[in-house]
């Protein structure tokens, strides 16, 4: 997997290396608030850790068995529809809400990925386009379900409690900004405890060769499943998160296939199966969007997008693994000079 | 329900199936060939209605006379698009592991940046051509037909044909379905792959350009009208069996009368519904299609 724990000779010392600049990274984004003073740039910084976020959760299931789904948006969207309906209907707090959504959004994971697990390859991933599309046409052309109202294309705000920290609103950004700070930071753990468990490997197996590990007796099944509801069930919590962090949910916004993209892109541009990756890329593409979209999107609407094609174009060509992999190379080499 | 009612909604969809159907041909070559989806399929299909809505707005040429540029422009961009940007991928793919999703990445990387290009230069607005003839319709019992979709259907019909023609007769034709079967014994039998990969991809664009032509009279063109037909066009292609035309065109024909009868018992926003379940079914129980082989 990754080069520096495989060279020896060097290994004390890159670590030692990495762990510097993780702890220096760390607290830079834990004092960042502090630091930055304009609500803009807080919110860009905001939206730029919940695609990280997003992007690990994809990870999850993606980036180690080297399927690619195009449809993970349907998880953010039914748990952050969860959340907010019983929010609504039962007052339930989003903190309790958001996990009985990633639990629906898990349930949704394995039965989606029950069948569609068979398929491989780019039957996989239209699959998973088709059933994210499939939810979301239904949610925009339905007003009411069951009693319950879900005002189709509309979609539903979130109703305004004020200061209400026990409710998941906050008046400033800064409580956004921790909460899903810490959110990236659990699935990052997460990811690491599956990279470096029975499971990480199995998987890694898997995408080596899905046939050979099943000859010798892998249930490729199992495993994946597994995987998939880890990553399902995160990625409904973000969804939650969205939604209480703009305070409004719709089938377009929190289930469009836009979402579903952005966040394999940035995965996949960082470097998939790698638990830095994805944060990479997020960090990379994410501010350049925005800042391309608020400073040219009056004159040029679409740059950004253009943008993040022209980067996943060069990058699909001449960085198969991904921005990780130059990197990598260049601390190893750094450390190898002292 | 009114059985004529019905009636009229199985011809319309068979008219727009057809249309379907012929959209789907260029992705199907493509994959049945290179083993590649191109994600990018519907975008090239924007380009192509763009060629002709462009040419009648400022020179006022007859959209089905602007076929002669729009299929070799479509074929020229199909071609050096496969040549300059995917080619190196599949020249790697043959050292290395393979990698399907990578092509479908770089392709949904074109797709963006295409469409956006086209946002950009052109702005979001919807337009269209105005024919003198556009609204005439042709009267056939009870059902009246209207004339631009029956020529669009009947061209649709005419591009199959021609196109499995061209594959059964010609050397080249000959050259492409060897490749399809076989990649380097095809090579090694004095094949040119890498020209023929080249071919095939602005063979399936130019399809798409003439397709375009006979759209624009009746169906409105903006930068973002590809997505739709691009997820329509993977439904046609599994439905009707990877890399089969006579497949395209039934999967065409399916998806248009699902789409059109469905439309008249729910809203018309709901009915790609049917299409996703169909689509969701083919390929959980049936993954070759209506028409394929076994691979």
């Amino acid at each position: 997997m990754s080069g520096a724990q495989i060279s020896s000779g060097p290994a004390g010392s890159s670590k030692s290396l990495k762990y510097i600049i993780g702890i220096a990274v760390f607290a830079l984004f834990l004092a960042a608030p502090l630091l930055i003073t304009s609500e803009y740039i807080l919110h860009i910084l905001i939206m730029t850790v919940y695609f990280a976020y997003l992007a690990v959760s994809w990870n999850i299931i993606c980036g180690y068995v080297g399927q690619l789904s195009l449809g993970h948006s349907i998880f953010s969207g039914i748990a952050g529809y969860v959340s907010v309906l019983l929010f609504i209907d039962t007052g339930l707090s989003p903190w309790i809400g958001m996990f009985i959504g990633g639990l629906f959004a898990m349930m949704v994971g394995v039965a989606i990925g029950y069948p569609c697990f068979r398929l491989r390859g780019p039957y996989f991933t239209l699959t998973t386009i088709a059933f994210a599309e499939l939810v979301r046409i239904w949610l925009e052309n339905t007003d009411e379900f069951l009693g319950v109202q879900l005002k189709g294309a509309m979609g539903l705000l979130v109703p305004l409690r004020g200061d209400a920290p026990a409710l998941f609103q906050f008046t400033g950004k800064e409580p956004y900004y921790y909460t899903i700070l810490a959110m990236l930071l659990i699935a990052m753990a997460i990811t690491f405890w599956v990279e470096r468990s029975r499971l990480g490997y199995y998987l890694k197996a898997i995408k080596g060769d899905q046939d050979g590990a099943e000859a010798i007796g892998v249930n490729s099944t199992k495993y994946m499943l597994t995987a998939m509801a880890i990553s399902s069930f995160l990625t409904g919590l973000g969804g939650c998160y969205y939604a209480q962090l703009f305070r409004y949910i719709n089938p377009e916004r929190n289930m469009g296939i836009d979402i579903s993209i952005e966040t394999a892109l940035m995965a996949i541009v960082g470097g998939q199966g790698t638990i830095i990756g994805p944060v990479l890329g997020a960090f990379l593409l994410t501010p350049t969007g925005e800042l391309a979209r608020s400073f040219f999107g009056g004159a040029l609407p679409g740059l950004h997008l253009v943008i993040y094609g022209l980067v996943l174009v060069l990058v699909v060509i001449f960085l198969p693994k991904g921005l990780i992999s130059p990197l990598r190379y260049l601390i190893r080499k750094g450390v190898d000079r002292k | 329900m009114d059985p004529i009612i019905i009636g009229v909604a199985v011809v319309n969809g068979l008219m727009i199936g057809g249309i379907y159907g012929a959209v789907a041909l260029g992705l199907s070559l493509i994959f049945g060939v290179m083993r590649v989806i191109n994600f990018a399929h519907g975008s090239f299909l924007m380009v192509g209605m763009f060629i002709p809505y462009w040419l009648w707005k400022l020179f006022g040429v007859n959209p089905y006379l602007s076929v002669v540029v729009a299929a070799p422009a479509l074929f020229f961009l199909g071609y050096m698009v496969q040549s300059v940007v995917i080619a190196p991928l599949i020249r790697r793919e043959r050292a290395l592991v393979l990698e399907p999703v990578s092509v479908l990445m770089l392709t949904a990387g074109l797709t963006w940046i295409m469409d956006n290009l086209a946002l950009m230069f052109f702005g979001p607005n919807f337009r269209a051509v105005q024919l003198d003839f556009a609204l005439n319709t042709i009267q056939i019992g009870i059902l009246s037909m209207n004339v631009t979709r029956l020529l669009a259907f009947i061209m649709s019909i005419l591009v199959a044909i021609g196109l499995s023609m061209f594959l059964a007769k010609t050397d080249l034709g000959r050259a492409i379905r060897s490749t399809a079967q076989n990649r380097d014994a095809a090579a090694l039998c004095g094949i040119n792959v890498s020209k023929v990969y080249n071919i095939t991809f602005g063979l399936g664009c130019a399809t798409l350009g003439i397709v375009a032509c006979f759209m624009i009279p009746f169906y409105y063109v903006s930068p973002s009208v590809g997505l739709g037909f691009g997820i329509r066009s993977f439904i046609v292609v599994v439905l009707g069996g990877i890399g089969s035309i006579p497949g395209s065109i039934l999967g065409g024909l399916v998806l248009g009368v699902v789409e059109s009868v469905g439309g008249q018992f729910v809203t018309a926003t709901s009915a790609s519904l049917f299409s996703f379940i169909i689509f969701i079914g083919v390929l959980v129980f049936k993954p070759t299609g209506l028409m394929g082989k076994k691979v």
